[in-house]
């Protein structure tokens, strides 16, 4: 007899609903999967098999035949598994059960038990989506299932659960509550595994506070701004300078994400990661990758078509240190995020769209020597090496960035001098006003991502103001394109100090971020 | 923008005498055009354009004769002067002869190049070039033509790795030149020619970049937004190539003629043993133009040859002994200088105590962040202020006083930083 069942399998970071009809007729014993499926697919009737066997149940010697739709769909992955087996043991009438609005997904292993997979939590939703109202996923994945809102999840650790639990009469569950906040706590920040050392993050261990870093107001302002308003920032400056303490306080500068946005940041980690994912990702990620970090790392790819560090970071921030030592084709892969805020991961006849929209943060030296630029010390780099250092970051990505810092040592009698340094606290508090203007001003638009019309009506320009931009723009020989992007910048500022238009003021100070070019020998980019 | 309108068009017109058919016959362009085509040939250089065009009497009859059989050989001879052999070699006359076939090709590659063009039969030739040995016949300009002409002018050159001190000294030189109302002259290159760029720039003087190639090779291509910056900032940047030419090993010492010849004086900033401004330097001498040089420290290698060029090159070398100094031994007026008071009332209150700190010297902005106890935002923001009004000079993240601040009196509070790049040196 037929049995039909929904079940889900992933494409990109979404779930796709995937019906699993299963026929169990008399004929020459045999087990058939058709409609698309790849090679982890087709191992399912091994795995399938096995659990039957090792679980107490037959392999029923009739043919078996399991169409997997919409056929037109590519179907990958195990998660499939549970939903034929169950359909087999329906089919041949070994487990009686009314299984209309039910859902399940999982792997199963040879001897009965059932597994995660990854991208449990976007499975559970596009079921949900679909009016699924109960869900049987793995139960070492119990708590990732009940992330998705609106539905009834039952956590199954073998084959055998499955059964009982249909034969149990159904117990009501409580919708699950709202979500649940993290709050201010240590920062999380996803962590897929065996992605190797050069994707891993870097913030394992304790965020340095702002008030820890000396001086450097350029860099800080120009971090700040970069933050509240979707800018990339471009830190150029010797070694020890701190570059690198600077971009570590990110995290303790960002606000929480909101309800969508952290399901959206939890649905990344939970295609990302091996494990399951056990809360909401509150917090937004961080992610800073090595130099060394693959094309597929960076992008995403793999054999499984994982999202890379670029979407990792997505309603984030990707900080990409020593950025001339990036792989040519890995900085080339930026554009796309950087231009349209997603990425497409192609795969032998797969692709994928993956969201990517973050906030760039690089750091470089200005030459190889690192003295390019430093008052009171001269570049040791042969003619034309320092020029050659910076043009392995392109032109189109260098255009991206909004914010320049140019940064140089803080001489150590400064260390102690002057007011103290304000607090990530007192910046974040800042930065959450500024995107709360944007977001009520801007429908949802950073600043950074502003096309050149909305961002002329943003700024509320006058008179005096319209006439100081012209005057800046003419100074540095800007295009258009320049233009904009002091205006962004001073747009930023604004929400920043809280002002509905454009001062003077904030011009002046979104000039002050412009390409070092007489320091590093850089066009005046426009 | 081709510029051609203004100074009549370049290509076909009335004054051509044509007929028949293509190649064997008279060149389809006006002696200004026929200027333009010949001048840029590559291998054609002042010298043997001026042979040429004395040998057969007008441009237009050289390309004629170029168009004819045998033409190689006779251009050749008649680039030979009284004294001297030929000075065109015959693979150049062979792009003569090119040209020649094909005037409208050299043409097009102007005018698509979007550069105006400005000839020694054009009134607007700058003056001071005419007066010149071997004058430019053409010259290849974007920006303001007309600032080529300006009441007074001073070359700022120098190394292309300048130390911080070098830099600084640059750009308040040419801060200081063009708030006296004269325009800045330099030759585009990094180092000291950049920072005086910038210096005229930022504080919104024409300045004119001499570049040693043509408009499409601009060199050093960094500095293409540099150059674009100089061009809408009311300056220009000129060439005697034409815009196709490549630079090369030997374009760059035959465009330091044209700095200085620009120029009514040539401060000559940093120079090692074997830098190029060194070149520019006996330019200015030859062409009987004032010569400065900025001295510096014994055994210092980047003044090694400023200092030898003092040595060997006699009084008409003068020495750079203040910027005070220096605008009052080139005769220009120093900016009219405000009573304290009056400065003080039209600048703003973050501006006014930046002012003060850097009374002391020049500061990084977290110095000044230190002297002053602004919050950050509002030091960046009163920076940019005050370099709009050319009171401060940015030069390697370090800031110092410029323009009316820079006159006052040195007194108040110790100088923030020993290291100041702020005064010049020696
Ligand atoms: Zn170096």
């Amino acid at each position: 007899m037929l049995a039909t069942l929904l079940s889900a399998t992933l494409n990109g970071l979404a779930g796709r609903v995937v019906r699993v009809e299963v026929d169990v007729a008399p004929g020459l014993p045999g087990f058939t999967i058709v409609g698309l499926p790849d090679a982890a697919l087709s191992e399912a009737r091994e795995r399938v098999r096995g659990a039957l066997r090792n679980s107490g149940y037959r392999n029923p010697p009739r043919r078996i035949t399991v169409n997997l739709a919409p056929a037109e769909l590519r179907k990958a992955g195990a998660s499939l598994d549970l939903a034929i087996a169950l359909g087999v043991l329906l089919g041949s009438e070994q487990v009686a059960a009314d299984a209309a609005g039910l859902g399940l997904v999982g792997e199963l292993g040879l001897g009965g038990e059932v597994r995660r997979v990854p991208g449990l939590l976007p499975m559970v939703l596009a079921l949900r989506d679909r009016g699924v109202r109960r869900v049987l996923v793995p139960a070492e994945a119990v708590e990732e299932a009940r992330l998705a809102p609106g539905v009834d999840v039952e956590g199954m650790a073998t084959l055998g659960d499955v059964a009982s639990c249909l034969r149990r009469p159904r117990a009501r569950r409580v919708t699950p509550a709202p979500l649940p906040r993290t709050g201010v706590g240590p920062v999380v920040v996803p962590e897929p595994a065996a992605r190797g050392a050069a994707g891993r993050a870097e913030y394992a261990d304790r965020v340095p506070d702002l008030s820890e870093v000396r001086g450097q107001v350029v860099a800080r302002r120009g971090l700040e701004i970069a933050l509240a308003g979707g800018h990339a920032l471009l830190m150029i400056g010797p070694p020890g300078a701190g570059k690198t303490l600077l971009a570590r306080t990110i995290p303790s500068l960002m606000p929480d994400l909101d309800d969508a946005s952290a399901l959206a940041a939890t649905v990344v980690a939970s295609v990302a990661s091996e494990a399951p994912v056990t809360e909401l990702r509150r917090r937004p990620p961080v992610r800073m990758p090595h130099h060394t970090v693959s094309y597929a790392g960076m992008v995403g790819g793999g054999p499984r078509l994982a999202p890379g560090e670029v979407t990792l970071a997505d309603q984030g921030c990707l900080v990409c240190d020593e950025l001339p030592e990036f792989g040519r084709d890995v900085l080339e892969a930026l554009r796309q995020p950087l231009e349209e805020g997603s990425v497409a991961v192609v795969r032998v006849g797969r692709w994928a769209t993956f969201p990517a929209r973050f906030t760039f943060v690089a750091a470089m030296n200005p030459c190889p020597c690192g003295r390019l630029g430093s008052a009171g010390q001269s570049c040791t780099c042969p003619t034309g090496v320092p020029q050659r250092y910076l043009r392995r970051v392109s032109g189109p990505l260098r255009d991206r960035v909004d914010l320049w810092a140019a940064m140089d040592r803080v001489p150590p009698e400064l260390l102690l001098r002057g007011p103290a340094p304000e607090s990530s606290a007192v910046v974040a508090a800042r930065i959450r006003l500024a995107r709360a203007a944007q977001a009520a001003r801007n429908a949802g638009v950073p600043n950074g991502q502003l096309g050149s019309r909305a961002l002329r009506d943003a700024c509320r320009l006058g008179a005096a103001t319209a006439s100081r931009a012209v005057l800046l723009a003419d100074r540095e020989g800007l295009s258009g394109r320049g233009t904009d992007r002091l205006l962004r910048v001073a747009r930023t500022i604004a929400d920043l100090e809280g002002r509905d238009a454009v001062s003077v003021a904030d011009l002046d100070e979104a000039a002050r971020f412009r390409v070092p070019a007489d320091r590093f020998g850089l066009g005046v980019s426009g | 923008m081709l510029g051609i309108g203004r100074l009549g068009p370049l290509g076909r017109d009335g004054d051509a005498t044509t007929g028949g058919s293509a190649s064997a016959c008279p060149p389809a362009v006006d002696e200004r055009g026929a200027w333009v085509v010949l001048a840029g040939a590559h291998g054609v250089g002042p010298v043997t354009f001026a042979r040429l065009v004395a040998a057969y009497g007008s441009a237009r009859a050289v390309l004629l004769d170029a168009t004819l059989p045998g033409a190689v050989g006779r251009l050749v001879d008649a680039s030979a002067g009284s004294e001297s052999g030929p000075v065109l070699s015959p693979a150049s006359a062979m792009t003569v002869v090119a040209a020649a076939r094909d005037p409208e090709r050299a043409l097009d590659s102007v005018r698509r190049s979007g550069v105006s063009v400005v000839t020694q039969r054009d009134a607007a030739y700058p003056s001071r070039l005419r007066q010149i040995d071997l004058p430019p016949p053409v010259l290849f300009v974007t920006g303001s033509v007309e600032s080529l002409e300006p009441r007074r002018a001073v070359a700022v050159v120098g190394t292309r790795r300048p130390t911080a001190v070098g830099r600084a000294t640059s750009a308040r030189i040419a801060a200081a030149v063009g708030a006296s109302g004269a325009t800045v002259v330099s030759g585009l290159a990094y180092g000291i020619d950049a920072a005086a760029h910038l210096a005229a720039v930022r504080a919104g003087t024409p300045t004119v970049a001499v570049v040693g190639g043509g408009h499409q090779h601009l060199y050093p291509a960094g500095h293409s937004g540099l150059a674009a910056a100089i061009a809408a900032g009311g300056g220009s940047v000129v060439s005697e190539f034409a815009p196709d030419v490549p630079p090369s090993r030997g374009t760059f010492p035959r465009r330091n003629r044209i700095i200085s010849g620009l120029s009514d004086a040539t401060v000559v900033v940093e120079a090692g043993a074997r830098s190029g401004a060194l070149t520019t330097a006996a330019w200015a001498l030859e062409q009987g133009r004032g010569l400065y040089l900025v001295p510096g420290r014994l055994d210092d290698p980047a003044v090694a040859g400023s200092l030898a060029f003092l040595r060997e090159a006699g009084p008409e070398a003068r020495v750079v002994a203040g910027i005070a100094e220096l605008l009052e031994d080139l005769g220009l007026d120093a900016p009219p200088r405000r009573a304290r008071s009056d400065q003080a009332a039209r600048l703003g209150a973050a501006e006014a105590a930046i002012a003060a700190a850097l009374a002391g010297g020049a500061g990084s902005a977290d110095e000044l962040v230190a002297a002053t106890g602004l919050p950050g935002a509002a030091v960046l923001a009163a920076l940019t202020t005050l370099e709009l009004r050319g009171l401060v000079v940015e030069v390697l993240g370090r800031y110092q006083a410029a323009g009316r601040l820079a006159e006052r009196p040195r007194r108040g509070p110790r100088p923030l930083d020993a290291r100041d790049a702020g005064r010049p040196v020696g």
